[in-house]
Formats: C-alpha cells, sequence, structure tokens
C-alpha cells in the first residue's frame, strides 16, 4: 500500500504548516482557520474537512495539544515543544528550496 | 401538492459528485435535502434556492467537528450512523477540503470501513463453502450441505454492497495519488 504521509517523513503539508504555525500561541479551534485567512491575506484558507482531520493528526503526532486550564466546550491547542522544533526544521527546509529555485531563476534572467 | 419526494441514489460510492449536483438542482426547484433514505434521499418542499451540498466521512464526528463547519459557513444537513455526512452552504462558500492529503485520508476512512464490512461477509462466506464441501464429501449431513448452500449465495450477494464499493475507493485512491 502506498502511504504518502508527510508527518511520517517529519515534513509538514501547507496545511499543516499553517495550523501549527497559528498554534504558536494557544488558540480555540475555531479561531484557527480566521487566523490563517487574515496571516496570508486570504491566500490560503482551510476548508473545514480538511481543518478537523489535521488537527487530529497533528494531535496523535503530539506536535499539538489540548491546554485545559479553561473548562470552556470550545477546546483550545498550543503547539507542542516538538511542534515548535518540527516547524523550524521545516522553515529551514522550505527556505532552502527557495535558493535552489532563485539560484537557477537569477541565472535565467531573474525573478 | 406533495411536500416530500424521493430520489434514488448512484451508490455514494459511484456517484458521490453525482448526487450531490443532483441534489443542488433540486434545490434551485424548490426541493431541498431532508434526510438519507434507503438508497437515496428524501427531499422537501421550499423556496427554491442556490446552494451547494458536499458529502464527508467522519465516524464519531464531535461537536468540535460540526462547528468547524459552521464556522467555514457549512450547515449540517443530515447523517447516517454518525458516519456519513452532508452539508450544505451558499455557492460562495469555499470547499470542505482544501488540500489533497486530507482527501485521500477521507477515502482511507471509508475504505476501511467497507473492507471491514467486506472482510467479515468473505469470511461468512468461506465458512459456509466448507460447511459445503465437508457435507458433500459426507463429513456432514446432506441437509446442512443443502442450507449452507443457500446461505452461500446469500452471503456472496450481500458481499457486493461493501465489496464494490471498497474496489471502487480503491480505484479513487489509486487515481488520487497519481501526481
Amino acid at each position: 500500500m502506498p502511504r504518502n504521509d508527510s508527518l511520517e517523513m517529519g515534513e509538514l503539508t501547507d496545511t499543516s504548516y499553517y495550523i501549527l504555525l497559528s498554534l504558536v500561541e494557544a488558540k480555540h479551534g475555531y479561531l484557527i482557520m480566521k487566523t490563517i485567512e487574515v496571516m496570508t491575506s486570504n491566500q490560503f484558507s482551510i476548508g473545514p474537512a480538511s481543518m478537523y482531520t489535521t488537527i487530529k493528526k497533528l494531535l496523535s503526532a503530539k506536535l499539538i495539544k489540548l491546554c485545559d486550564e479553561e473548562n470552556d466546550k470550545k477546546k483550545t491547542y498550543v503547539a507542542t515543544d516538538k511542534g515548535i522544533e518540527l516547524l523550524k526544521k521545516e522553515v529551514q527546509r522550505r527556505k532552502e528550496m527557495i535558493k535552489h529555485a532563485e539560484e537557477i531563476l537569477n541565472r535565467k534572467g531573474g525573478l | 401538492m406533495k411536500q416530500t419526494k424521493y430520489i434514488m441514489s448512484g451508490g455514494i460510492a459511484f456517484s458521490e459528485e453525482k448526487d450531490l449536483e443532483k441534489l443542488s438542482n433540486y434545490a434551485k426547484k424548490g426541493w431541498i435535502l431532508d434526510r438519507f433514505a434507503l438508497f437515496g434521499y428524501k427531499l422537501k418542499k421550499a423556496e427554491p434556492q442556490e446552494i451547494q451540498y458536499s458529502m464527508d466521512f467522519q465516524p464519531d464526528a464531535d461537536e468540535e467537528y460540526f462547528m468547524y463547519f459552521e464556522e467555514a459557513g457549512w450547515s449540517h444537513t443530515c447523517s447516517i450512523g454518525n458516519e456519513i455526512h452532508i452539508f450544505s452552504a451558499s455557492t460562495k462558500a469555499k470547499p470542505i477540503y482544501s488540500d489533497n492529503a486530507t482527501i485521500i485520508e477521507k477515502y482511507e476512512r471509508e475504505k476501511k470501513q467497507m473492507g471491514k464490512a467486506a472482510l467479515i461477509t468473505l469470511t461468512i462466506s468461506i465458512m459456509f463453502l466448507l460447511f459445503n464441501i465437508m457435507s458433500l464429501y459426507g463429513w456432514l449431513p446432506e441437509y446442512i450441505g443443502n442450507i449452507s448452500e443457500i446461505l452461500l449465495i446469500i452471503s456472496i450477494i450481500i458481499l457486493v454492497f461493501p465489496g464494490l464499493p471498497y474496489i471502487a475507493y480503491l480505484y479513487r485512491l489509486n487515481k488520487l495519488r497519481k501526481f
């Protein structure tokens, strides 16, 4: 069975990347989608089904966790140390990817 | 004039998109989806409206799940056994799945459910087949052989219901993974 689970390969999909990024500070689940739209000026938005699936996935990979400080019905999430660590690695990886493209495209007459 | 209408489903595994489009066309004519019915959908009379429908597979969907949909402008219309859910929204609402990775997971979930059901039915079919063979060899009385032959045919007919959807999801997932 071909699996392309990027989390298990230590890479983040765009969706996990933005969810994790918006959870560097604790946030109500329902605020995450809005936060990402504002952060990216509506360039990137996550559908509710993708959101729910990805949140569950990040939880089970222990990249985010539930904050239980309030007994509010609306769940609050925050990135774990492991999550932040992976996010930093991912930023580095994506920086490298951009650098590679820039090097080649600059030789072709710039971006 | 009748206030409800029944329409047939082409089978969720085979014509999910077509079914949803059909529902959305009915909504334009003033028939909105009320609930799932046997092999189809029950519609009810309402104001004609421009809405789109989406379907999701999510066993054990909780409050949080439905909240995300509400937040994104999708309202919950109906479900079967808290597993298959239909949502509706204005035609301006964004799709409920925004990336390929989670779409693959949607169909993986449903494939797994169908696979489980198919495997159980298959096991039962094989058991009846064995009884049948054993009675042919005289290890079991003949009447047990006759009964298991009938049960074998019935279980094979039942096997089609999760079996074909399982193959359909397998095929769909293969296509989704090809890029």
